[in-house]
């Protein structure tokens, strides 16, 4: 009875084995694919309508296009042959079997991930449907075209340390700097760049121009200072919009593919950390100072503006957002109220009920005069801040804005 | 309260009193009473409510009066559906513009809701290519670039785009070779 017993136990337990291990590996992928969508890794592999990470998505840098590569687990154009190692060694280090990657690929942001989660999105993204298709060629100029450079430059400008957690602050706030200064790589828009094109760390988070609009100041200074509560953050990042305005430019992928997809509680570790607290923040009164109608702007705003964003600013749902508290007209230097009258925006939708309509370009219609008459106008009703700018401030913003649309098509 | 003048289908307008918040359309209905422009969607989406501004410099462009408002429109020259065609001294109509033509031609429209909007912008892309002509194997892409916002809830687009590309083509000096 004893050694039956035994034997039951045994071959129960031989049978229950390759289950649990199977389990473990079934869970360990599908949290590698919510890590994946943490990092938006599938918005710059893809190309649109191609398939899912086959790579091929071009991005346009001051030195030339590189081209995204293919990240499925195809053997033979994927990372298919890929050991755990080469994978780690490419997150941390940009260093891939064939060489060195180039910086677009957030290597400068993913050496912060723990081992766990590197081999979950391993495991991840050898369980994805391979994908034949080749890599690209990059486009570079020389002498950035040689990949050897790209060891000096990590040599200089890379830190592969993993994330450390920062014992004087809350669990809370660590896992929100993990996750936005890790996989959500944030600080590769949002920080400015030094000589070298690498994240200037003392000015962290502070903002940066890139191809014709700003990626905002998202440190807790200016977001606090804006008045931005733990609500506002969640709906931002995760609807795209909220009672402080829309996101647009670069951003509105990053909502889509991503951070919609936070689990409520990492995105509450996220705001607690963009906010620097834990606790959510009361909401400060909204700002409006009421028209004056002698002002030349007023009958700028009354043409150009109002039949969208409302005479008082109050916006019109699911068509275009509130200026009332709207974070991108309450910035000390104007030039995303600029880029979005020169450049426009374009239609988002999120759901089939929500969603905003595209804003025209005003590039062709309003001149610097007026430009400056109107975003000095807007100031003035809604926000605190200095409303007289002059033409060749604003002359001089405008001028940045289309440099850096120039940089970003060469 | 502020002064409006402008001139609509080459008829000075004003100087006339009225609220600065309100858009062109509702000026163009509640003074003036030129309700051929149409107000569909009102947020500047159908593009019902197109009407043609003409530049100092000899082109023409399309603007939604939805969502502009009046004060926009103060001391230009505009264009709308009732300035098409041409008129007797009586004010009967004795000749449909070409665009009106050959929409007619083609039953392009039915209910009519949209056809001012066709009209005008028609209109606004006819002017441009006598300007700058294009290559008739470009028609097609330049057809759906100028009308395809342009909502018809009727799906009179066929007919539409079709009545636009005859007219292109048997207009002189619109297509070069
Ligand atoms: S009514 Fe103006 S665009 Fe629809
Ligand atoms: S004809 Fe009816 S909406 Fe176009």
């Amino acid at each position: 009875m004893k050694i039956n017993l035994n034997a039951f136990t045994l071959s129960a337990l031989f049978l229950a084995l390759p289950l649990t291990v199977n389990a473990a590996q079934d869970e360990l992928v599908e949290q590698g694919k919510y890590l994946a969508k943490l990092g938006d890794c599938t918005a710059c592999h893809t190309i649109d309508e191609g398939q899912a990470n086959g790579g091929g998505l071009p991005f346009t840098t001051p030195f030339g296009i590189v081209y995204s590569t293919n990240i499925s687990s195809d053997e033979e154009f994927g990372i298919g042959h890929y050991s755990l190692e080469d994978f780690t060694d490419a997150m941390r280090g940009g260093v891939a079997p064939k060489g060195n990657l180039y910086p677009a690929m957030p290597y400068t942001s993913y050496h912060l991930l723990m081992d766990q989660d590197i081999e979950a999105l391993y495991r991840y993204f050898l369980s994805t449907k391979p994908v034949k298709q080749k890599n690209r060629d990059n486009d570079l100029m020389f002498p950035t075209n040689i990949r050897f450079g790209l060891k000096a430059w990590n040599l200089v400008n890379h830190d592969s340390k993993v994330f450390e957690a920062d014992a004087d602050k809350s669990e809370k706030w660590n896992r929100g700097s993990y996750i936005v200064n890790g996989l959500g790589h944030c600080g590769e828009c949002h920080t400015p760049r030094d000589v070298m094109f690498a994240m200037d760390q003392s000015r962290h988070f502070e903002g940066e121009l890139i191809g014709g609009a700003e990626a905002s100041d998202i440190t807790p200074k200016e977001l606090n200072r804006q008045g931005w509560t733990k609500q506002d953050l969640d709906d931002v990042l995760r609807k795209g919009y909220s009672r402080k305005g829309t996101v647009f430019a670069g951003m509105y992928p990053v909502v889509f593919h991503s951070f919609s997809h936070l689990t409520e509680d990492d995105m509450s570790a996220v705001t607690s950390y963009l906010l620097d607290n834990d606790a959510e923040v009361t909401a400060k009164s909204d700002t409006f100072n009421g028209h004056d109608k002698s002002d030349p702007g007023y009958k700028l705003y009354s043409g150009y503006c109002a039949g969208c964003h409302g005479i008082n600013g109050e916006g019109k749902p699911n068509v275009s957002p509130a200026l009332i508290a709207n974070a991108t007209i309450d910035k000390v230097v104007p030039i995303n109220t600029l880029s979005v009258m020169l450049n426009g925006v374009e239609e988002q939708r999120y759901s089939h009920t929500h969603g905003f309509y595209a804003m025209p370009s005003y590039r062709d219609t309003l001149n610097v005069k007026q430009l400056t008459e109107l975003t000095n106008y807007i100031r003035k009703v809604w926000t605190k801040q200095s409303s007289d700018l002059t033409e060749s401030q604003v002359q001089g913003w405008v001028d940045k804005i289309e440099d850096s649309i120039a940089d970003a098509a060469h | 309260m502020s002064t409006i003048a402008l001139s609509i289908n080459n008829k000075a307008i004003g100087p006339i009193e009225t609220s600065d918040d309100i858009m062109m359309i509702e000026f163009l209905h509640e003074h003036l009473n030129m309700t051929g422009t149409k107000f569909g969607c009102g947020v500047g989406v159908c593009h019902a409510c197109t009407v043609i501004v003409d530049n100092e410099d000899g082109s023409s462009e399309s603007v939604r009066t939805c969502i502009n408002g009046v004060s926009r429109f103060n001391g230009k020259k505009i264009r709308t559906i009732e300035g098409h065609a041409k008129e007797n001294e009586f004010g009967e109509i004795i000749k449909l513009s070409p665009v009106q033509e050959t929409f007619i031609e083609n039953f392009s429209f039915q209910c009519g809701w949209c056809t001012s909007g066709f009209v005008n912008e028609t209109t606004v892309l006819v002017e441009r290519l006598k300007l700058m002509p294009i290559r008739v194997s470009e028609i097609e892409t330049v057809i759906e670039k100028a009308l395809g916002d342009h909502v018809c809830r009727c799906t009179g687009y066929v007919k539409y785009y079709k009545a636009v590309k005859e007219l292109i083509l048997s207009t002189e000096g619109l297509t070069r070779s």
